[in-house]
């Protein structure tokens, strides 16, 4: 019986011939794995499959990439959707035929750099933990170690999108910027209404009477994400409002000497005369779902 | 807390943009394993080195892999009489130069449209002037790991030297008479392997594969070739899946961790910029289709040039593909291509930042 089943296995190639007999529970768990290996790389492909869906109709996708890549997204999530359910189903139809014949030489083994199931493993965590933790909105903190952008693609990048004759009071903060882009001397602006909405960064290098309300570009995905701010003169102390809130500010823009360059959001050595707005009433607001521009 | 929330969310971030494109990716390369005959393709290559070695860089146009998937290409294409020195070519520049790479470069730098152009005439320069050195060697036995040399020495008529001479490239097909050593010796056939618990190869492609994935019983060729399809692209989305993860990981966390001031002095400077992105370059085997959203997570803090010194020299050498390399080239050789590829990569990311 047992010359019988150590021929089995020389023949499915799990042992070789002239060695040590098999330590069984070694072979178990080796035999185990890698039977295992299929059903794991499908869960993997659904669980990312289903993720990649949460993530699409539950619009957390619009934290994570730029819209113009949603749609790829989503029929990435289903293609994978697919591959998975076709891995599973491939596993289970060689299942029922290891019952009456010698099982598919599956003990195969790709020449990579993981062990066994570890990719898979990792992947299919990777997913599981993505259902629970939801991702978050970029924070100041995000913003200040951002700071400067060698480039500032705003400029090259929407053309198109700039809109020059809109009233001042309906400017957004990106707007705002874009005007700026275009024509940054800050008299032109002084005495127009302004009225935007961001989230606070305390800069520590303006004066305390000072917050800059700002707001993320997308270009591509949060990881390129770049911070733009205007700065805000508060009659009181900033500390009122602390980092990450989310305010609509109202007022008048103004002309001032700041020790900050408005476009890297970096200390300068010197002063640098910029817009700033006044603020008349600030209200919070709740986090907005879309908290980036593109 | 709040800093790991939002490692968290850029790592995620990185994922979700990247996995789109690495299934494309994948499943291109998957299908082309299944469908391309690999030995009538080479009947049409031209003789002459310079342009041999553009057409091995351009090849990556038909088969669009990245560095993991060309490696086992590169071996099938040289067993079946591609001159070394275009297998050199098509290794250092299909990874870059191919349409899925290019497009997923595109879209992480649309902002910065010279990086993608910078990064396919670097990656193309530079894989045709190492292809050019390799040219000079007209005997591609010395270069190779010693049982893909034997497999040469022992069909003279098809492989071995003269190289560019007709008779060896037309008569590509599969050895069909005379003496066949690649029945006493697996390792020595084309392609890409399996070892099974004993070690001993199996070849993943055509029917052996198939036969390798079914039972010997009853198997139907168009099942097969589609079961094969699958089990080649789950296989690849696996792994290339997990190292994006662990690339993800670290490109997110040195972005959030990693003190600004740290990081500004390091990729500020000219020369400490490009030397610390090529190092990353060769310790983060990140597949060239989506690495271009690794490079994008440090466009704000390392000068441009480096940028383009990791987006060239990533996909041509990296640790992981230093032990698929092994089963083409000997050490020696693979020193010689990664030394060269440094410094050519080196020299071009100067050239950018003093006069582009």
């Amino acid at each position: 019986m047992r010359n019988l089943i150590r021929l089995g296995l020389r023949r499915l190639g799990l042992i070789r011939p002239r060695l040590i007999p098999m330590n069984f529970s070694l072979f178990w768990s080796a035999r185990f794995w890698r039977s295992l290996q299929p059903a794991l790389d499908g869960s993997a492909l659904l669980a990312w499959g289903a993720l990649l869906w949460k993530y699409w109709l539950s619009g957390q996708l619009q934290l994570l990439i730029h819209p113009n890549y949603f749609g790829l997204v989503a029929i990435t999530g289903t293609l994978l959707l697919l591959l998975g359910g076709l891995r599973w189903g491939l596993w289970l139809k060689s299942l029922r035929k290891l019952k009456t014949s010698l099982p598919p030489a599956e003990s195969v083994q790709h020449l990579t750099l993981f062990p066994i199931g570890w990719a898979s493993s990792l992947l299919l965590i990777v997913a599981l933990i993505s259902f629970w933790v939801p991702p978050t909105v970029l924070s100041a903190q995000v913003a200040l170690q951002r700071g400067v952008s060698e480039t500032l693609p705003l400029t090259q990048l929407s053309p198109q999108a700039f809109r020059g004759n809109i009233k001042p009071e309906n400017r957004t903060l990106i707007d705002w910027i874009r005007t700026l882009n275009a024509y940054p001397e800050p008299d032109a602006y002084t005495g127009q209404k302004g009225k935007i909405t961001g989230f606070v960064v305390h800069l520590p290098h303006l004066p305390p009477n000072y917050l800059l309300l700002s707001r993320f570009v997308l270009t591509c995905c949060a990881v390129d994400a770049y911070p733009v701010g205007i700065p805000i003169k508060l009659t009181g102390d900033r500390s009122a409002y602390p980092p990450d809130t989310w305010l609509s500010v109202e007022g008048e823009m103004l002309t001032e000497s700041l020790p900050f360059d408005s476009q890297t959001l970096k200390a300068i050595p010197t002063q640098k005369r910029q817009l700033v707005l006044v603020a008349q009433s600030i209200q919070r607001v709740p986090t907005p779902t879309d908290p980036y521009s593109y | 807390m709040v800093q790991l929330h939002s490692a968290y969310t850029l790592f995620l971030s990185l994922l979700v943009e990247a996995f789109p494109f690495l299934l494309i990716g994948v499943l291109l390369s998957s299908s082309l394993l299944v469908l391309i005959d690999e030995g009538k393709l080479i009947r049409f290559l031209p003789k002459n080195p310079i342009i041999g070695a553009l057409v091995g860089s351009c090849a990556g146009f038909l088969f669009p892999v990245c560095e993991c998937g060309n490696v086992p290409v590169a071996r099938r294409l040289l067993m079946q009489g591609l001159p070394t020195s275009m297998a050199i070519a098509f290794l250092l520049a299909a990874p870059t130069f191919n349409p899925i790479v290019i497009w997923s470069t595109w879209v992480a730098f649309r902002g910065q449209p010279e990086i993608v152009i910078y990064r396919i005439v670097f990656s193309l320069a530079i894989a045709m002037i190492i292809s050019l050195i390799f040219s000079r060697q007209s005997d591609p036995r010395p270069l190779l790991q010693p049982l893909l040399a034997k497999r040469l020495s022992l069909l003279p008529v098809k492989a071995c030297p003269p190289p560019y001479s007709k008779k060896g490239v037309s008569k590509t097909g599969h050895s069909t008479t005379g003496y066949n050593p690649t029945e006493n010796y697996p390792l020595l056939q084309s392609g890409t392997f399996l070892l099974n618990k004993t070690g001993n190869p199996l070849r993943l492609d055509g029917n052996t594969a198939a036969m390798a994935v079914l039972s010997p019983q009853g198997v139907r060729q168009r099942t097969s070739r589609f079961v094969l399809f699958v089990e080649n692209v789950v296989q690849e989305l696996r792994e290339l899946g997990g190292m994006l993860i662990i690339g993800s990981a670290i490109a997110a966390s040195i972005q959030i961790f990693v003190p600004r001031e740290w990081i500004l002095n390091l990729g500020q400077g000219t020369f400490s910029s490009i030397l610390a992105m090529m190092l990353l370059a060769c310790l983060v085997s990140i597949c060239s289709t989506v690495d271009s959203f690794f490079a994008l997570s440090f466009a704000a803090t390392f000068t441009t040039s480096s940028l383009l010194a990791f987006l060239v020299l990533g996909p041509m050498i990296d640790l992981k593909s230093v032990g698929l390399l092994l089963s083409i080239f000997k050490p020696r050789i693979i020193l010689y291509l990664f030394f060269l590829a440094a410094q050519l990569t080196f020299l071009a990311a100067l050239c950018h930042s003093y006069f582009l």
